[in-house]
């Protein structure tokens, strides 16, 4: 088993990987401008967007796929993909990897140096679980609020069904921008933070299986970032989120940023869900066997499966996607032997895991969370880890039901509908395990716990505007109007957001040593509820009154419920100012430091001091009992955080030797 | 890092941020076209005169020389302003003029071949009334139309000799399409578009130049 059995001191000094002998002189420190960090690595971004952008009119001259556009498509993907990479190689990526395949020692006096080097760790490749984990952090909230800014200029437009702020080509290119800042660079991310920088506090390791991957897929994430914003230099994409075939084919050079984006997003999802489950399946302490799992590990672990398992299929029609709008493949062109129904396939093949890639982190965030501030066990812990397998595996065999107006062989609708309806009933577990948790129980309602209970409430809302929704009948008038819009808002904003919160103010005081203002959080709560419900309620209503999805404009008849829906947005846009507020002040200004175990809770996590020292636990814990033994008699204490030395081996050794007997 | 040196580093960071977000958003607002002010009416009448061209010099229009388009005249100075956006006083009746540059698209959907919501109820062909124009068979042809769908005004604009591809054309080889009609007494932004699916190569002829403002869609202001 892969696990650091004795403290590091205790090691016996080696070889070095890259063959340096361990008694002779280290290599020499470069000055701080000569190592590798964000600095080189926008550097390498230019240099290989301009070299992508030659090559690609080299090869293509004068070629675009949309005639009159005036550009030529293979410079832009090749400008995008080269300068991916050139991203990654200043960053310093790659540079390791080569000093070892050709021999050389690797700079392990910087990398050293570095570790512990303050702010500027976080603007390097750091392997540091935790340092991997801010960054995270920081990105997603910054996608949010970039995200956020261009659904307030979405709510601005529809104002008015007459007045424009925008043109309704610029409308649309907002409208997608802002779905797919928000769907597949900011809440597909949300294990980024919480899961590599919980995870091995969690379940008793010393770090991540793959830190290098654990870092690289973080670092595609601003360059993801940067191609989709850069989207909008070129006219954005008209399509929305979901990319639709043949529109996405034909439509203009904005469109490569879209599929280049979204394949690296893929890319960094799959290198996330693989590291997730490789370090869940073997680097849990002894004693944390699957029955002591914390409910949130669970969560992780059921969507990395599904990360890892649909990703690939994104991925692929993305590639196919480019190919088709460069080099004239015909996929998706039904003239030429494609079919566009090939790409709603694959893209929903993905597209509906991916829904619960942002549902499932969120039910564990709060099932985490629930007894803690219960002060009672979880109720139904195995039901509610079975209820996530149950969805993992069900969320593969529903995807046409986001097709069923489409023209699809209508015999395949009974059977999508029928899956649909029954992934209802492992997600109705997860309520059912949070109402046997409050019964008779004396909540404390914490900031964290405010949060958890609001998702309680918005999620049932959306979940059951869900159940209209995969009725077939039902759906033909729901479908591609704001019904489906305030119905995915509920589950994912209302959901996912709320949960995120909840987890933010929970375990910051864990991950930075730093307590948030619990008077703003209060405010923060109740503004975000309020708001948040009176900008998407009105919504459903507005959806079965017939108003379109993706369209600038809209009956005059409802003006007045817009207007509503604007202005109340805009004051939730000030709410989640009101947290941005916060999260600085309180991290910045104030820090209020917060060392012990505030909610009293007994995760793993929170028997180290905050933050967790480096290398988490001095010696590898061994785990005594569950995490959520609450006022339960006699509970043994969570984990021996000292365990004698030798304790472990001695244990393995025995078990080595019955293996052996058979 | 003192207390000191952690605000001034936000405070920075701050500013950068909210300076990006502003450069942004001013260019988008100042990137767009201008608005032609035609609100000095003489004589309770407003004559506005438009050009349509099958694209454009690269000089004027940098942005997008080989899209459709149309161009204002602008009243003051007498020059063609790349825009489609124009402000035209309530309760007026404008007088337009559309010099026509551009070749033949026929029509998709024979309705739009049928004049509605002028004075009169026609549009003049070179100076011929006419109400309906066969956009597939002439005798008058079409290229674009001139449409404000909550006036329920919609004018076929009639297709020229198409010599000059390099808008804005000043020759005398175009059609002349006029019409009038009164502009409502309620202000407001007024979209107008032409409904000739003429975005050349985009799906279904439908985007690009047909989605933009500054080619072949635009809004009317209305002022009181
Ligand atoms: C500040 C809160 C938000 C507001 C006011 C807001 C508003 C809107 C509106 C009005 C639309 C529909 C535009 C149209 O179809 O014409 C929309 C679309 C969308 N939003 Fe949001 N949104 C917010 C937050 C979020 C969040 C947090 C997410 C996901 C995590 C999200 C995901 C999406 C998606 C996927 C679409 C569909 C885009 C498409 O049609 O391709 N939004 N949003
Ligand atoms: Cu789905
Ligand atoms: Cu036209």
């Amino acid at each position: 088993m892969a696990i650091d059995m004795q403290p590091e001191s205790d090691r016996q000094p080696g070889r070095e990987p890259g063959g340096r002998e361990p008694d002779a002189p280290p290599p020499p420190a470069r000055p701080w401008w000569r190592r590798p960090a964000v600095h080189t690595a926008l550097a390498g971004a230019v240099i290989g967007y301009l070299l992508g952008h030659l090559l690609g009119n080299v090869i293509a001259g004068q070629y675009s796929q949309v005639v009159n556009s005036g550009q030529n498509d293979y410079a832009i993907v090749l400008g995008y993909v080269l300068g991916t990479l050139g991203w990654l190689a200043g960053l310093g990526v790659f540079s390791d990897l080569l000093r070892q395949m050709t021999g050389r020692p690797v700079h392990a006096t910087e990398e050293a140096r570095d570790a512990s080097a303050g702010l500027a760790r976080y603007f390097r490749y750091s392997l540091d679980h935790k340092v991997v984990g801010l960054q995270y952090l920081v990105g997603m909230i910054g996608f949010f609020l970039t995200g956020g800014l261009l659904a307030m200029a979405i709510r601005t437009e529809l104002l008015s069904p007459s007045y424009h702020v925008f043109s309704s080509a610029t409308y649309t290119a907002i409208v997608g921008e802002h779905g797919t800042m928000m769907m597949m660079m900011m809440s597909s991310l949300i294990l980024g933070p919480l899961g590599n920088y919980l995870l091995p506090l969690m379940i008793g390791s010393k770090r991540m299986a793959f830190p290098r991957i654990e870092a690289l897929s973080f670092w595609l994430t601003p360059a993801a970032y940067i191609v989709l914003l850069s989207g909008l230099m070129f006219g954005g994409f008209p399509f929305g989120w979901t990319g639709y075939a043949p529109l996405s084919v034909q439509a203009t050079q904005g469109a490569d940023a879209y599929a280049v984006a979204f394949g690296i997003m893929g890319i960094s999802l799959i290198l996330l869900g693989f590291n997730i489950i490789v370090t869940v399946i073997c680097y849990r302490a002894p004693g944390m066997h699957w029955g002591r799992l914390p409910i949130f590990v669970w969560a992780m672990l059921t969507t990395s499966f599904l990360m890892v398992l649909a990703a690939p299929v994104l991925v692929g029609a993305m590639y196919m996607l480019i190919t088709d709008r460069t080099v004239q493949t015909a996929f998706f062109t039904d003239d030429l032997g494609g079919s566009s129904y090939l790409w709603e396939n694959l893209f929903w093949f993905f597209g509906h895991p991916e829904v619960y890639i942002l549902a499932l982190p969120g039910f564990g965030v709060v099932s985490e969370i629930l007894p803690v501030f219960c002060r009672k066990p979880l109720f139904g812990y195995k039901v509610a880890a079975a209820g996530m397998v149950g969805v993992t595996l069900l969320s593969f065999f529903v995807w046409q039901h986001h097709l069923f107006d489409s023209g699809i062989n209508p015999d395949m609708r009974p059977v999508f509908m029928l899956t649909t309806e029954l992934i209802s009933i492992p997600t109705g577990f997860i309520f059912l395990v949070a109402m046997g948790t409050f019964w008779k129980a004396k909540i404390r309602f914490t900031v964290p716990m405010l949060f958890a209970l609001g998702f309680y409430f918005n999620f049932l809302i959306g979940g059951i505007s869900g159940v209209y929704l995969s009725d077939v009948p039902a759906d033909t008038t729901e479908h591609g109007t704001f019904f489906v819009m305030a119905h995915f808002h509920y589950t994912i904003m209302g959901g996912l957001i709320f949960a995120f919160m909840a987890g933010l103010y929970y375990w910051l005081p864990k991950m930075m040593g730093i307590r948030l203002n619990q008077t703003l959080g209060k405010i923060h709560f109740w503004t975000m509820f309020v708001f948040f419900n009176a900008t998407f309620l009105p919504l459903f209503a507005v959806g079965m009154a017939g108003q379109p999805r993706r369209v600038y404009t809209y009956a005059r008849s409802l003006e007045t419920l817009n207007d509503w829906v604007s202005i109340s947005s805009f004051l939730l846009g000030v709410s989640i100012l009101i947290f941005v507020f916060n999260f600085v002040y309180s991290t910045v200004i104030a820090r209020v430091h917060e060392e012990g175990n505030p909610w009293n809770s007994r995760g793993l996590e929170w028997q180290v001091s905050s933050p967790p020292p480096p290398g988490n636990f001095a010696r590898v814990p061994v785990v005594l009992s569950g995490p959520y033994e609450y006022g339960v008699k006699d509970a043994p204490p969570v984990a021996d955080l000292d365990p004698p030395l030798g304790v472990i081996s001695n244990a393995y050794a025995a078990a080595a030797a019955e293996g052996a007997e058979v | 890092m003192s207390l000191a040196a952690r605000v001034t580093t936000l405070i920075v960071a701050v500013l950068a941020v909210v300076g990006g977000v502003i450069f942004v958003v001013a260019h988008y607002l100042l990137g767009g076209p201008p608005t032609v002010d035609f609100a000095a009416a003489t004589s309770g009448q407003v004559n506005v005169t438009m050009q349509t061209d099958a694209s454009s010099d690269p000089a004027t229009v940098p942005d997008h020389p080989t899209w459709v388009s149309y161009f204002i005249k602008s009243p003051a100075s007498g020059s063609w302003v790349h825009t489609t956006l124009f402000q035209v006083p309530a309760h007026t009746r404008v007088n337009v003029t559309i010099l026509g540059y551009d070749g033949s698209t026929p029509v998709r959907n024979q309705v739009w071949g049928q004049v509605s919501g002028t004075t009169g109820g026609v549009a003049d062909y070179g100076g011929k009334p006419v109400k309906t124009v066969n956009g597939w068979n002439g005798p008058y042809l079409i290229q674009h139309t001139f449409a404000i769908p909550s006036l329920n005004l919609s004018v076929p604009v009639e297709a020229g000799p198409a010599t000059c591809t390099t808008g804005p054309c000043t020759n005398n080889q175009h059609s002349t399409t006029t019409f009038s009609f009164m502009t409502p007494a309620q202000p407001g932004a007024y979209r107008w578009q032409c409904f000739v699916p003429c975005g050349l190569s985009y799906l279904d002829g439908n985007g690009g130049p047909m989605q933009t403002f500054g080619y072949m869609t635009g809004n009317m202001q209305v002022v009181s």
